[in-house]
């Protein structure tokens, strides 16, 4: 009996009853906390079905790559759908997704924090293991030993480097050390392919010259670089970056003409069985052979086996240099050595 | 009046069994903080007994190995009625990681008897747990109860 008139006096406390009142559970308790990852969410436009999510999943039944019917408009979409009866909410997925921005989404994910990434930059240096000579000049040139040689082959370890380009200063092989852009890297193979397109068209505008030019002589042409800067400009904001590519793309070009002098051939058909890709073709009719230089490899088969010198084959070379306060493309075009000499 | 009564009473008064039918400990792990008082199971009149004999809710864990399946059917039937059976965990639903191909695991748990409640997660989250349970438990236990009379 005493005992309940304790309990009933202790209930009846002021602050006990206000207590009981007012008790609430912790939010994070009842609800997800904010760092947590939750299920992923699909976002079906996004998706491009690569399968990356399906290939990264630990977990044997929680993807499933499907796609929708296709209407008499478009093609169904193809979409994961992720089975929450066998998700482990690893963030796996989300973490490979690569499209932008993701298909797959799962709250915050460690492991594609900013924080994590290397030193922002443009530039990405890369030892080209075919030109190295192993000097071990920039190992010593680096500050902070990024540098390491790795099975008897020098490699840049890009979680040090600190991108300060020392080693592309300290080495003395062109193109060993590479400092590599490694944004918009399409927008560079489009700079670099609007170059050598311009080029080749320029060369071949002066077909003329080069049928009159003599052996061993070289023919020396230019082409100002502001005909191709507005253009490159346009695909890639970055001058640094255009012009570099730029640059590197015009010392390492090595582009072969072919010239083809329709007045001496006599239609002796040696060169069509020899071209690789079909690209000469004779005419009955008419009885010419032609030669179509959009199938054309340029690699000289036709010039090696023409007796008449109706083909004729050239290599042209390149420099991007300033000359009287311009930047000039200096073309120069030689006769190629492999037979004639 | 008697009978609403004793739903009353049982809806406050749930006795569980865990049962690990080969799984990785993580979802046991997860029942033992329900336990801490962090979450506090036992102010919502939830007790772990670990006995199927007086237990109204199993809850599953793991993804049923081979020697499970007997004994998992033979629990269940020591189970008194009213009985509810909860899956915790991605195991018994499914297998998870460890029904890949040429494993041995024999999940789901549902082809070997009746389930009543399904949570997901590898493990769930406490909170997810108790959700589960105080979401089925006292209404199909008073239910069931009534049922049988």
């Amino acid at each position: 009996m005493s005992s309940v008139i304790w309990y009933l006096y202790e209930f009846a406390r002021k602050t006990w009853v206000e207590g009981f009142a007012d008790a609430k559970s912790k939010p994070d308790i009842a609800e997800k906390p904010e760092r947590f990852r939750d299920f992923p969410e699909v976002v079906k436009e996004l998706c491009i079905g690569c399968g990356a999510c399906t290939l990264s999943c630990p977990s044997p039944h929680a993807i499933k790559l499907v796609r929708e019917e296709d209407s008499e408009e478009s093609e169904g979409l193809v979409y994961p759908v992720i089975n929450n009866r066998a998700c482990i909410r690893c963030g796996f997925c989300a973490e490979v997704c690569p499209t932008e921005p993701k298909a797959l989404r799962c709250g915050e994910n460690h492991l594609i924090r900013e924080e994590f990434n290397i030193i922002p930059s443009k530039r990405q240096y890369l030892v080209d293991d075919f030109l190295c000579i192993k000097c071990k000049k920039c190992m010593k040139s680096c500050p902070v030993d990024a540098i390491e040689e790795i099975d008897n082959k020098i490699h840049v370890n890009q979680s040090k480097c600190i991108v300060c380009g020392d080693c592309l200063e300290a080495c003395p092989v062109k193109g060993a050390m590479k400092g590599v852009f490694i944004d918009n890297l399409e927008d560079q193979k489009a700079v670099i392919r609007l170059v050598v397109n311009t080029l080749e068209k320029f060369i071949e505008s002066k077909e003329e010259e080069l049928q009159e030019l003599p052996l061993n002589k070289l023919l020396k042409l230019e082409l100002p670089l502001s005909e191709i800067w507005d253009k490159a400009i346009a695909i890639l904001p970055d001058e640094e970056i255009a012009f570099e590519i730029m640059e590197n793309a015009t010392d390492r070009l090595k582009i072969n003409i072919i010239t083809w002098d329709d007045s001496k051939c006599t239609q002796c058909r040696l060169c069509v069985d020899e071209c690789p890709t079909g690209a000469i073709s004779y005419n009955k009719e008419n009885n010419t052979v032609k030669r179509d230089s959009d199938k054309c490899l340029r690699c000289s088969n036709c010039y090696q086996t023409c007796p008449f010198c109706v083909v004729r084959y050239f290599v042209a070379k390149f420099l991007l240099e300033e000359v009287d306060g311009e930047w000039k493309i200096l073309i120069t075009l030689k006769e190629s050595q492999l037979v004639n000499s | 009046m008697l009978n609403t009564l004793k739903d009353i009473v049982r809806k406050s008064s749930i006795h569980v069994c865990l049962i690990n039918c080969g799984g990785c400990n993580g979802c046991d792990v997860e029942v033992v903080a329900l336990l801490s008082p962090r979450y506090d199971l036992e102010q919502y009149g939830i007790y772990v007994h670990n006995n199927p004999r007086e237990a109204d809710v199993i809850l599953i864990t793991g993804a049923v190995t081979e020697q499970w399946i007997k004994k998992i059917k033979r629990i269940y039937a020591k189970a008194p009625e009213p009985k509810v059976v909860a899956c915790i965990g991605n195991c018994p639903l499914s297998g998870d990681v460890f029904n890949q191909e040429g494993g041995n695991v024999h999940a789901p748990v549902s082809d070997f008897i009746p389930v009543d409640a399904e949570i997901s997660g590898c493990p769930p989250r406490p909170s997810e747990i108790l959700e589960a349970i105080l979401a089925v438990a006292p209404g199909a236990i008073a239910a069931r109860g009534r049922e049988k009379e």
